[in-house]
C-alpha cells in the first residue's frame, strides 16, 4: 500500500537549448522586424529613431496605463487595431431562491519563448503585453508548467444552486489551495521549488502560502491530473542527462481566510488592472459580502512541436454568489434591521392584523441593475483585447413567456439582445438591466446542465480529546451509477485507522459491502510532523442510494512549539476532493473540519520546573548532609549544641562576669 | 534538616504522636465541621467575587439588539400557527416547522428515534464563515413540565428568519425541535456527534429556550446551567445571559428563587442560593432536566432560558433578544470558551465562588475519612502488629468482593429497578447486627482492619471525585460521614446492646440508598415516594449520568464494609496461639 507518491506525467518532450547562438540573434531581429511591421508598438518608442532603439527596458511591462502617462511624450496615439490576446467575459446567471451567480473569467496569453531560452543575458529580453511578469517569472524560476490555486469561502448549497460554475475544476474548498506541476530532476527538488513557488506566491496574493510545507504537501495519484485532451505538458530539460520529470504537488491551507488582500492583488494582474472592462466591478467589499465566493488562477503551458516554441496560458476567474434582495437592502441600510410594518409581507390567509403577521416567503420578483449589485457601473470595455468585454446574462432565450428580461444600458437608453448577450465595444459607463416576474421559474438550457451527480458531506464523529472518527456521506441523486476518486490529505496528528474503515448504506444500498464500492485505494501514512495521510480511493456509488464511509483515528500530541501561538480555535481540516470521472466529469469539494486537540496549560512547565528543582534541592540537601557530616549521638549532639552557638556564648559570658 | 529536626525531638519529648492518635476521632470529626465551615463562610461578604466578563471577545450587549419592531408581529404570526398544532402528532409539527424553516433557506432534516421522538433540526450556513463550528438554538416542543412550548417554538422559528438575514455569523446556526428537553434532545446531541448526515461543524454554544403558554407577558427569566455529571458551563456563557438579560431589564432567577426574593441580596439569600446550586448540581440529570444537561460532554457550552410568571412587564420579542444578543456574542469569539471558570458555585447571578474557595471543604472531608481509616487501624489493641497479615489480606478480599457485587448489582438494577427490594435489603443488613447478636463471626482485629479499608477507599474516591464533580463528592462525605462511628462489638465491650443499637442506627442514616432517599424527601419538593431510584437509573439509562454508578461503587461499598465490621466479634487476644502467630 505504501506506494511512493510520485506522479509522474510523461508526455512529450521537446528539444532544447540547440538554438544556435546565430539563431537567437536571428529571432531577436526578426522580432525587431515584426515590431516595426505592428503599428501598435509603435508606442513604445520615444524617440525619433524607431528602429534601432528597443531595448529589452522599453518593451517590458507596457499596459494601458502606462499609454496615459506617456501621452506627453513625443508619441504616436493609440491605433485602434491594437489586438493583444486577452479575452474578458461576465456570465450572470440566476440562482434560485433569488440568488445570482457572477462569473468573471478573464484568459491571456504570453508571447511566444523558446524554452530554455538564457534571459539572463544582456542581449536577451522577453517581450511582455498582457500576461503578468510576475507569474512568468515565477513559473520560470521554478520550472513550473502548471499552476492552479485556489481562493474559496462560503457555503455553495448545491441542493438548490444545482452544480458549481465550471462543474467545480475552478473552485476549491473553503481557504487556499494550489496545486502545481513542476519539471525537475527528482521529487527532493521538486518540493524545493514547490516551496519557492510557495513563497513566491505567498508574497504576491498577500495570503499565508508560505506555510505550505512538506507536512502539508502530496502529491495527488488520481485526482487533480491534468485534462487528457490537452496536447500534452512539456519536459524542457528532457535530454538523457539530466532525465527531468514531471511531479504533481499540491496543498491546501484550510484555515485562510480570504479577504480583500487576495483580491487586489489579482486585480492587478490583469491588464485592465480592475479600472476599465468587466474587472472594475469588483469591489472587495461586495465580493465578500456575498453567499459564496471562490478566486482561481489557472496556468498552463502551451508549445508548437513545430516552431519549437512555447507560451503561457492563464485563466483567473472570480465566481460569486449574491443573495439580491440582501444585498439591495443593504445599499439602503447597512444593518439588515426589521423590515417596516409597512413593508411586511404577510400571508393572508392566516390571522393577519396589526398585533400579527404569519411571514410569507420572500418575493419572486425582482428588478434592479448590475452597479446596484456592485455598487459601480462597468467603466468601459477593456480597450485592448482582440475581443470586447463581453457580459452574457444567462436566463435562456427571449420569448414570450420568459418572466425574465436583460437590457444593456448605455447613456441612459436600453438595448436588448437575442441571446441576452452584450459586446461592451467602447469607453462608456455599462449597467445591466436585470427584471423577474417569477424568480423561480430559471430558463435553463438543457436539464442535464442543473443535475448534481454526487452530494458529498463530512462530519466529525466521537467525543473525547483522544480520539475521533470521520464520516462522509455520499448521495447519489442520479439514475446512474457514480465512479469517483475521493482525495482525503489529513493531518499528521490525526493518526487514521485504515482498518475501522467501514460502510454504512441507507435502505437502498443494502447488502453492499465496502469491498463493492471501493474500488482501489491509494494510501501514504503519515510521518509525523513531516508528512500528511494521503489517501485516495476510488469509489462506485449506485445511483438512487446513499453511503457513508467512516474511519477512526486517534489525536496525537504535538510538540509545544507547534500549537499556533495565537488564539486557541482548533485545527483546521482541509476539504475532501471528490472528482466524478462517470457518467460526466466534476468535482465537489466537502467543508472543512475542526479538530479540536487537546491543548496544555502553558503555564505548566514553570510548575513543573518549580516541583522539579524543589525535589532535587532536598535530594541534594539530605544527601550532601549525608556526605559531608559527622553521625552523631543525640547526647553527644547535645553535649556539642551547649558548647557552641549562641546560647552557650551567652551562658559562657554569664560564667565570666557573673 | 535543623528546624525538622528541633520540631521532630519536641514531638517524641512532648509525647506528642501517642496523644495525637488517641485524639483522631475527635480530629476526624473536626475536619468534617472544618468542611462544613468552608462552605458556610463563603456567602459572607469578602469570601464570594462578582461575576465578570473574562473574554474580551465576548462583548455582551455592546451591539444593539434588532429583534424588535416588526419581528414582534412575525413572532405573533408564527405563534398563531403553532397554537393549533398543540394537538397534532410530532410528525405533522415537524413537517410544518421543517416548512417554514425551509422558507428562508435552512437545510432541515428530521432524526428518526423510536424510543424518544423524532427530532427536527435546521442548519443555517453562516455566508461568511468556514463552516467548521456551529451555535444551537435548542426549542423541545414540549418543555420540562410537559407544557406545550407555544412561545418558545415560535421564537425559535422567528429567531432562525431573523438570524438568516443577518451576514455577521461566523458560525452556523442549528435550529433543533426535540419533543422534550430530556432523553429525545440527549439522543439528538448524541447522533449529532456519530450519525447524522446533515451537520453544520463543531457545536461550541447551545442555548434551549423555554416559554411555555401562548400569552405575550412574563415577569423574569431563569437560567439554568448545571451540567451533568458535575460539568457546568464556561462562566463567561452563564455571565452572557445574566448581562444581556439584565441588560433588557429583566430580572435573573438562578435555582428557583421565587419572584419576590430576586432583589434580596443577603447572606442568607446567597446561602440559599449556594446550597441549592451544590444540591441540582449534585442532583443533576436525576431532578427535572431543562435541556441544558443534555450538551454536556461534547466541550459544548449550554444554558436554558426560561421565562417564568405571566403578567410582568416583559413581553415574547424582548425574550427573543437575550438569545439573539447571546449569539450575537458568542459569534464574536475566534476562540473556544476557555476563560473564566469552569468549575464555580453560584450565590447570586451577580455572584459567584471560584474552586479554590470551595475545593478545601471536600479535601478536609476526605482527610477526615483518611484519618478515621488511621484511627481504626491504630485504635485498638494490635497496632503493634505487622501491616502485611492474614487481616490486612482478608480486609481487602472482601473490599474487592463488595466492589464486584455493587458493581454488578448497579448494573442489573439499571435494566429491572426494584427500590423496594433495595432499600428492605439494605435495612436488613443494617439491622443484622442487632438480630445476630451474640454469635461471633470473626476476630474483631478483621473488624478493625475492614474500616480502616473502607475509610481509606472513600477517602481515595471523595479526593478523585472532587475534582471532577465537587457538589457529590461534598453531599457524599457529608451524608456517609456517620458510618465512620461505628464501633467494633466484642464479648466485653461495655454497654454492648445500647453500641449494638447506636451501630445501627449509624449504619442506617449512612447508607447510601437510604441516606439519598430521605435527602430527597426532606430537602427537595420535587420528589415523592420513591421516584429519586427510578430517576437515578433513568438519568444513567438516557442522559448518561454516572452518579448512580458513583452511589453503588463509591458508596454502597465501603458502607458494605462498615455494615460487616459491626457484627459481633471475638478478641483476638483471647486465642493466643493466633496472636503469637501474629506477632
Amino acid at each position: 500500500m505504501r506506494s511512493g507518491p510520485i506522479a509522474t506525467i510523461c508526455c512529450f518532450i521537446l528539444n532544447v537549448v540547440l538554438f544556435a547562438q546565430a539563431t537567437e540573434l536571428n529571432v531577436t531581429s526578426s522580432s525587431i522586424n515584426d515590431h516595426d511591421t505592428n503599428p501598435s508598438l509603435e508606442l513604445l518608442v520615444d524617440t525619433d529613431d524607431k528602429t534601432n532603439s528597443i531595448t529589452s527596458n522599453d518593451i517590458e511591462d507596457v499596459r494601458v496605463d502606462d499609454i496615459n502617462e506617456r501621452e506627453n511624450f513625443n508619441v504616436i496615439t493609440i491605433n485602434d487595431d491594437i489586438q493583444y490576446p486577452f479575452n474578458e467575459k461576465l456570465l450572470i446567471r440566476p440562482l434560485p431562491n433569488n440568488n445570482l451567480l457572477a462569473s468573471f473569467a478573464f484568459e491571456m496569453e504570453s508571447e511566444t519563448f523558446i524554452p530554455g531560452h538564457d534571459e539572463s543575458r544582456s542581449d536577451q529580453y522577453r517581450h511582455f503585453t498582457v500576461f503578468p511578469k510576475a507569474i512568468e517569472a515565477m513559473l520560470g524560476s521554478t520550472s513550473t508548467r502548471q499552476l492552479h490555486l485556489r481562493f474559496t469561502r462560503g457555503f455553495w448549497d448545491a441542493e438548490s444552486w444545482g452544480r458549481l460554475p465550471h462543474d467545480g475544476f475552478k473552485s476549491g474548498g473553503s481557504g487556499v489551495e494550489l496545486w502545481a506541476i513542476i519539471e525537475a530532476g527528482s521529487q527532493k527538488e521538486a518540493f524545493d521549488q514547490w516551496k519557492t513557488l510557495a513563497n513566491s506566491l505567498s508574497g504576491l496574493f498577500c495570503a499565508s502560502i508560505n506555510f505550505i510545507e512538506s507536512s502539508r504537501t502530496t502529491y495527488p495519484v488520481k485526482s487533480f491530473q491534468p485534462k487528457s485532451t490537452e496536447e500534452g505538458l512539456p519536459i524542457f530539460g528532457g535530454d538523457e542527462t539530466k532525465n527531468n520529470k514531471l511531479y504533481l504537488l499540491r496543498a491546501s491551507l484550510a484555515n485562510e481566510p480570504i479577504c480583500t488582500e487576495n483580491l487586489t492583488p489579482l486585480l492587478k494582474l490583469l491588464p485592465t488592472r480592475g479600472k476599465s472592462g468587466i474587472s472594475s466591478l469588483l469591489d472587495g467589499h461586495k465580493v465578500f459580502d456575498s453567499m459564496w465566493h471562490s478566486l482561481s488562477i489557472d496556468v498552463t503551458t502551451h508549445c508548437d512541436f513545430n516552431t519549437q516554441t512555447c507560451k503561457y496560458d492563464m485563466d483567473a476567474e472570480v465566481d460569486m454568489v449574491i443573495h439580491v434582495p440582501y444585498t439591495l437592502a443593504r445599499n439602503e441600510h447597512p444593518i439588515p434591521r426589521p423590515t417596516p410594518n409597512s413593508e411586511l409581507r404577510c400571508d393572508l390567509t392566516k390571522p393577519y392584523d396589526i398585533y400579527q403577521c404569519f411571514p410569507l416567503p420572500e418575493s419572486n420578483s425582482l428588478s434592479f441593475e448590475v452597479s446596484e449589485i456592485f455598487g459601480k457601473p462597468i467603466r468601459g470595455s477593456n480597450l485592448i483585447s482582440n475581443n470586447p468585454s463581453k457580459v452574457c446574462v444567462d436566463i435562456g432565450d427571449n420569448h414570450e413567456n420568459n418572466s425574465w428580461e436583460a437590457l444593456l444600458k448605455v447613456n441612459g437608453s436600453h438595448f436588448g439582445t437575442d441571446d441576452n448577450c452584450f459586446d461592451l465595444e467602447n469607453k462608456d459607463d455599462y449597467d445591466i438591466y436585470i427584471s423577474s416576474s417569477n424568480t423561480n421559474e430559471i430558463g435553463r438550457h438543457s436539464e442535464k446542465e442543473e443535475d448534481v451527480p454526487l452530494y458529498v458531506s463530512r462530519s466529525l464523529t466521537g467525543y473525547g480529546q483522544d480520539r475521533g472518527g470521520l464520516r462522509t456521506v455520499f448521495t447519489n441523486p442520479t439514475n446512474d451509477t457514480i465512479r469517483a476518486v475521493y482525495f482525503e490529505s489529513l493531518p499528521w496528528f490525526m493518526r487514521l485507522y485504515l482498518s475501522t474503515m467501514k460502510l454504512e448504506s441507507d435502505a437502498a444500498g443494502a447488502g453492499l459491502d465496502l469491498h463493492d464500492v471501493i474500488t482501489s485505494v491509494h494510501y501514504v501514512t503519515a510521518i509525523d510532523h513531516k508528512r500528511p495521510t494521503h489517501l485516495e480511493y476510488t469509489i462506485e456509488i449506485p445511483a438512487g442510494t446513499s453511503l457513508a464511509i467512516t474511519c477512526q483515528f486517534d489525536k496525537a500530541l504535538l510538540q509545544f512549539a507547534e500549537y499556533p501561538p495565537d488564539a486557541n480555535h482548533g485545527f483546521e481540516i482541509e476539504s475532501a476532493v471528490v472528482t466524478i470521472l462517470k457518467p460526466w466529469s466534476y468535482q465537489i469539494r466537502t467543508s472543512t473540519l475542526l479538530l479540536s486537540l487537546s491543548t496544555p496549560d502553558f503555564s505548566m512547565p514553570y510548575n513543573v520546573i518549580i516541583i522539579t528543582s524543589t525535589v532535587l534541592g532536598l535530594i541534594y540537601g539530605s544527601l550532601y548532609n549525608l556526605l559531608v557530616k559527622k553521625l552523631v549521638t543525640i547526647e553527644e549532639a547535645d553535649e556539642i549544641a551547649s558548647q557552641v552557638g549562641l546560647k552557650s556564648l551567652i551562658t559562657r559570658l554569664k560564667k565570666k562576669f557573673i | 534538616m535543623g528546624l525538622f529536626e528541633r520540631v521532630q525531638r519536641q514531638v517524641i519529648a512532648r509525647g506528642l504522636i501517642p496523644k495525637v492518635i488517641s485524639l483522631l476521632p475527635l480530629i476526624s470529626t473536626l475536619c468534617i465541621v472544618l468542611g462544613i465551615v468552608i462552605i458556610g463562610i463563603l456567602p459572607f461578604e469578602g469570601q464570594y467575587r462578582n461575576t465578570y466578563i473574562s473574554e474580551n471577545a465576548l462583548m455582551p450587549s455592546q451591539a444593539y439588539s434588532y429583534f424588535r419592531e416588526s419581528e414582534w408581529n412575525i413572532v405573533r404570526g408564527y405563534r398563531s400557527q403553532i397554537v393549533e398544532l398543540r394537538n397534532a402528532s410530532a410528525v405533522e409539527r415537524n413537517a410544518i416547522m421543517s416548512e417554514w424553516l425551509q422558507q428562508f433557506g435552512t437545510k432541515t432534516d428530521i432524526y428518526q428515534n423510536h424510543e424518544t421522538g423524532d427530532t427536527l433540526y435546521g442548519v443555517f450556513h453562516a455566508p461568511r464563515g468556514d463552516g467548521t463550528e456551529s451555535m444551537v438554538l435548542a426549542i423541545p416542543w414540549f418543555n420540562a413540565d410537559g407544557e406545550f412550548n407555544v412561545n418558545g417554538a415560535a421564537l425559535g422559528v422567528a429567531l432562525a428568519r431573523y438570524f438568516s438575514r443577518w451576514p455577521v455569523w461566523s458560525k452556523n446556526i442549528i435550529v433543533v425541535f426535540t419533543e422534550n428537553p430530556k432523553a429525545a434532545l440527549r439522543s439528538w446531541v448524541e447522533a449529532y456527534h456519530t450519525s447524522l448526515d446533515l451537520t453544520g461543524g463543531s457545536i461550541e454554544a447551545a442555548i434551549v429556550l423555554d416559554f411555555a403558554g401562548e400569552g405575550d407577558l412574563f415577569d423574569y427569566m431563569e437560567i439554568y446551567y448545571d451540567g451533568l455529571n458535575g460539568e457546568l458551563p464556561n462562566l463567561d456563557m452563564v455571565n452572557i445571559g445574566v448581562f444581556t438579560a439584565e441588560h433588557e431589564g429583566m430580572k435573573v432567577s438562578l435555582h428557583g428563587t421565587p419572584f419576590d426574593k430576586i432583589k434580596e441580596d443577603t447572606l442568607f439569600s446567597r446561602l440559599k442560593i449556594l446550597m441549592s446550586s451544590i444540591k441540582n448540581s449534585a442532583l443533576s440529570g436525576v431532578k427535572k432536566t431543562y435541556g441544558n444537561e443534555a450538551f454536556s460532554g461534547w466541550r459544548i457550552q449550554s444554558v436554558t432560558l426560561r421565562a417564568r410568571g405571566q403578567n410582568g412587564p416583559f413581553d415574547v420579542t424582548s425574550f427573543g433578544r437575550v438569545p439573539e444578543a447571546m449569539f450575537r456574542s458568542i459569534n464574536n469569539l475566534l476562540e473556544k470558551f476557555h476563560q473564566s471558570f469552569f468549575f464555580y458555585l453560584m450565590l447570586a447571578p451577580r455572584h459567584f465562588v471560584s474552586i479554590s474557595s470551595y475545593l478545601p471543604s471536600t479535601v478536609a472531608i476526605s482527610i477526615g475519612f483518611a484519618l478515621a481509616s488511621l484511627n481504626s487501624y491504630f485504635n485498638n489493641p494490635y497496632y503493634t502488629l505487622p501491616f502485611f497479615s492474614l487481616y490486612t489480606l482478608l480486609s481487602i478480599l472482601f473490599w474487592f468482593v463488595s466492589l464486584v457485587v455493587t458493581f454488578i448489582v448497579s448494573n442489573i438494577f439499571i435494566y429491572s429497578p426494584f427500590p423496594t427490594i433495595l432499600l428492605a435489603v439494605n435495612i436488613i443488613i443494617c439491622l443484622y447486627p442487632a438480630i445476630l447478636k451474640g454469635n461471633a463471626f470473626m476476630k474483631d482485629l478483621l473488624s478493625y482492619r475492614l474500616r480502616s479499608t473502607a475509610f481509606l477507599f472513600m477517602s481515595l474516591l471523595l479526593t478523585s471525585l472532587l475534582m471532577v464533580n465537587f457538589p457529590l463528592a461534598f453531599g457524599m462525605g457529608l451524608l456517609s460521614f456517620p458510618m465512620t462511628q461505628v464501633k467494633t462489638i466484642t464479648s466485653d465491650t461495655p454497654t454492648i446492646s445500647r453500641t449494638r443499637v447506636k451501630n445501627s442506627v449509624l449504619l442506617l442514616v449512612s447508607n447510601p440508598f437510604i441516606a439519598t432517599w430521605l435527602f430527597s424527601l426532606l430537602c427537595d419538593n420535587e420528589f415523592s415516594g420513591l421516584d429519586v431510584f427510578e430517576r437515578l437509573v433513568s438519568a444513567s439509562r438516557e442522559l448518561g449520568c454516572w452518579t448512580w454508578l458513583v452511589l453503588c461503587v463509591g458508596w454502597w461499598t465501603p458502607w458494605l464494609l462498615v455494615a460487616i465490621s459491626a457484627l459481633d466479634t471475638v478478641k483476638l487476644s483471647n486465642d493466643s496461639e493466633d496472636f503469637k502467630k501474629q506477632q
